[in-house]
């Protein structure tokens, strides 16, 4: 058993390439994740897997055997749309039946299926509706319900949640991550919500513009980004970012403040990178950055404080509590250098 | 070019809007004097007085000559028989032979009539069904082939029947193609099966670019994902035929169903120049008899062509009814 894995891929429509080579290998009963900006080609990789678009050039394996050449139907795979694309003219008991009458499987067995992915949904009491009479979580569900039953070597999903609201998508996040832990089964989600990235996955794999930039946990992708795009895609707000000059254990920022910062190396032009939640106020005496408020966002448990250096340069922190600032108020701003991030004139990560 | 495009639209929009303010006073004060629904009737109007003059009024004044006899062509110079016309079209000793009946030639226009309509409904539905099938399909030149399908529809029915016949005739260009391929020439329209093969043909050739279209926009308005869950269902050609395009083309194909055998039972014009109704009767068909008893023969009789005229209106109503009591089921499933 060896999952999916993806050797080489490349896909163009005519003249535009849209995927870049791409190489990935997922493991038995992982929750992988594709996030990335809108068009940076999650759905096409996706639609390559499934087998609804043939790769340009590369291979895919599917628990080591290759696929590349076989049809979707033939996969052994499940698929949910983000438009659901349920039949309308069946009931949902219809809907997910169709693909177990495709393979002739006895009656009763579809029946127990149907009921058992009924029970799991919670959709037993919607069985002869139609799906122009479902709500849209409902819909969701019968969607997914139409996966399980076939009890599909890998579940794949398009931004499944992406038609329900904030709410809603909080708790059907909740279910699909508890069904995936008690269907143990290989799952590919692709989103844009990084939220819903960080919580559902095993391993993330961020996309950009045709390649995959990086491939980690959600926690080492927060912690260690291996490049400026990864760094800035990952985290809410939006890492700081602030060119800097390096001098061997010496930071020089374009205000004029000198941090010391260890392990930096000597003589270079980088990227230094601070979460909002890694700045605090700075003491007295300290070196630090200068800035003023121009925007205060009260949460009540944290303050999101939007301010802007003398250069221009916006700086974004999160304050525990409610610190008593205004908009206009000079802020002076510290950070711990274990929490800072370094990344060289190409944007790749500087290990310290 | 913009700038020019403007006033050219402020132009043509000038005088209607002079218009507009011209009426807009009446119109109010009529709003006035009889509410919303006396609005309504307004705007109803003139096309209530079109389909009066040119089809309540007809209507009316045929079923009065459908109760009247002799060869006169104006009512009143015309003697009222009652019923007699529709008991002289349907007396007949065996229904189902037609030379039992009095006016046979009815009875024989109307077995052509039904079988015509069998199997040219049949055809057109299957061959437009087809046709839109593969129009719908990522080949190369398809708007090309839209066009060259639905071309037919806009010619009129003679140029059609007259070409068809060109082909068709003695020394036609089917022949000539037959004679050079080795066979004997035939002579076409002179044979029964192959005049009312051709009848039926030729009329549904004329026609299918219509049903193709609508079919094709039906076709058009399946989502493609639906098609996609389908192929991840393992569903093999036939059956996402079966199961997923025809039963979401229900209504197309209902719409396409009822106006082709509206069509169908009326056939006349393509069929009368191709065929003339022969050899003999073979393709004699229901609106040819009428016209022929009415304004043709020798011996005109606008009373019986009448008669027969209800008659075949009344199938018509009955077709489009129960059509649409079996659309309206369908929808409520
Ligand atoms: N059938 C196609 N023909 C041509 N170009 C296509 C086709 N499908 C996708 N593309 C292009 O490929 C790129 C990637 O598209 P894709 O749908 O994979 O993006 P995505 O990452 O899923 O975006 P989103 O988050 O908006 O869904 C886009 O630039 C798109 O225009
Ligand atoms: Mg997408």
């Amino acid at each position: 058993m060896a999952g999916i894995i993806l050797s080489g891929i490349t896909k163009s429509f005519g003249p535009a390439q849209v995927i870049h080579g791409v190489d990935l290998q997922i493991a038995e009963g992982e929750l992988m994740v594709f996030v990335g900006p809108s068009g940076c080609g999650k759905s096409t990789l996706l639609r390559l897997i499934a087998g609804l678009d043939r790769p340009s050039t590369g291979t895919i394996a599917l628990d080591g055997r290759d696929v590349t050449a076989l049809p979707a139907s033939d996969r052994g795979l499940a698929m949910v749309f983000q438009s659901y694309a349920l039949y309308p003219h069946m009931t949902v008991r219809q809907n997910l039946s169709f693909g177990l009458q495709n393979i002739r499987m006895d009656k009763a067995e579809i029946a127990a299926r149907v009921a058992e992915a009924g029970r799991l949904l919670e959709i037993e009491g919607l069985m002869d509706r139609r799906p122009t009479q479902l709500s849209g979580g409902q819909r969701q569900r019968v969607a997914i319900g139409r996966a399980i039953v076939r009890e599909p070597s890998a579940f794949l999903l398009d931004e499944p949640l992406s038609n329900l609201d904030a709410e809603l998508r909080g708790t059907m996040r909740a279910e699909i991550s508890g069904l995936h832990a008690r269907l143990g089964a290989t799952m590919i989600y692709v989103t844009h919500d990084q939220t819903e990235a960080m919580t559902l996955a095993d391993r993330i794999a961020v996309m950009r513009a045709g390649r995959i930039e990086q491939v980690a946990t959600p926690l080492e992708l927060y912690n260690h980004p291996a490049n400026l795009f990864v760094a800035g895609f990952i985290g809410a707000p939006n890492m700081n970012l602030f060119a800097a000059r390096a001098s061997g254990g010496v930071l020089s920022l374009p205000g004029g403040a000198e941090l010391p910062l260890p392990g930096t190396p000597a003589g270079a032009d980088v990227t230094i990178g601070i979460r909002p939640q890694h700045l605090r106020l700075a003491q007295e005496g300290e070196d630090a950055i200068e800035a003023r408020v121009t925007l205060i966002e009260a949460l009540g448990a944290e303050t999101v404080v939007h301010a802007q250096t003398a250069e221009g340069q916006p700086v974004i922190t999160v304050l525990p509590g409610q610190p008593p600032l205004t908009r206009g108020e000079a802020l002076r701003l510290n950070f711990d250098p274990d929490e800072a991030h370094l990344f060289d004139e190409n944007g790749q990560r500087i290990a310290r | 070019m913009t700038a020019f495009a403007t006033r050219l639209g402020a132009a043509v929009a000038a005088p209607f809007a002079l218009l507009a303010r011209a009426i807009d006073l009446p119109l109010r004060g009529w709003q006035r004097l009889t509410g919303m629904g006396g609005m309504a009737a307004v705007f109803l109007a003139p096309n209530l007085a079109i389909f009066g003059v040119f089809v309540l009024i007809p209507l009316a004044l045929n079923f009065a000559y459908s109760m009247t006899g002799g060869t006169d062509i104006l009512l009143p110079d015309r003697p009222f028989v009652g019923a007699d016309q529709y008991a002289r079209l349907l007396d007949c000793a065996d229904y189902s032979r037609a030379v039992t009946c009095r006016e046979d030639a009815f009875w024989t226009a109307a077995r052509n009539t039904a079988v015509f309509v069998v199997f040219q409904v049949s055809l057109m539905v299957a061959v437009s069904m087809i046709t839109a099938l593969i129009l719908n399909r990522k080949i190369a030149g398809r708007g090309f082939f839209r066009a060259v399908f639905f071309f037919p529809v806009l010619l009129s029915p003679v140029v059609v029947g007259l070409i068809w016949r060109w082909i068709l005739q003695r020394q036609g260009l089917l022949n000539l193609i037959v004679v050079n391929l080795g066979f004997d020439p035939q002579v076409w329209l002179n044979d029964r099966l192959y005049a009312f093969a051709a009848a039926v043909g030729v009329s549904t050739w004329a026609h299918m670019g219509f049903y193709t279209l609508i079919l094709l926009a039906g076709l058009q308005a399946i989502p493609r994902d639906l098609y996609e869950a389908a192929e991840m269902d393992g569903t093999k050609p036939g059956r996402v035929f079966r199961r997923i395009t025809l039963p979401l083309l229900g209504p197309n194909l209902a719409v396409v169903l009822v106006l082709a055998l509206i069509r169908s039972v009326q056939i006349f014009d393509e069929a009368y120049v191709l065929t003339g109704g022969g050899p003999g009767t073979s393709t004699l068909f229901l609106t040819q008899y009428i016209y022929e008893t009415g304004f043709a023969s020798l011996l005109r009789n606008p009373g019986l062509a009448a008669a027969a005229s209800i008659l075949m209106a009344g199938v018509l109503v009955v077709l489009t009814l129960a059509q649409l009591a079996l659309s309206r089921r369908a929808e409520r499933r």
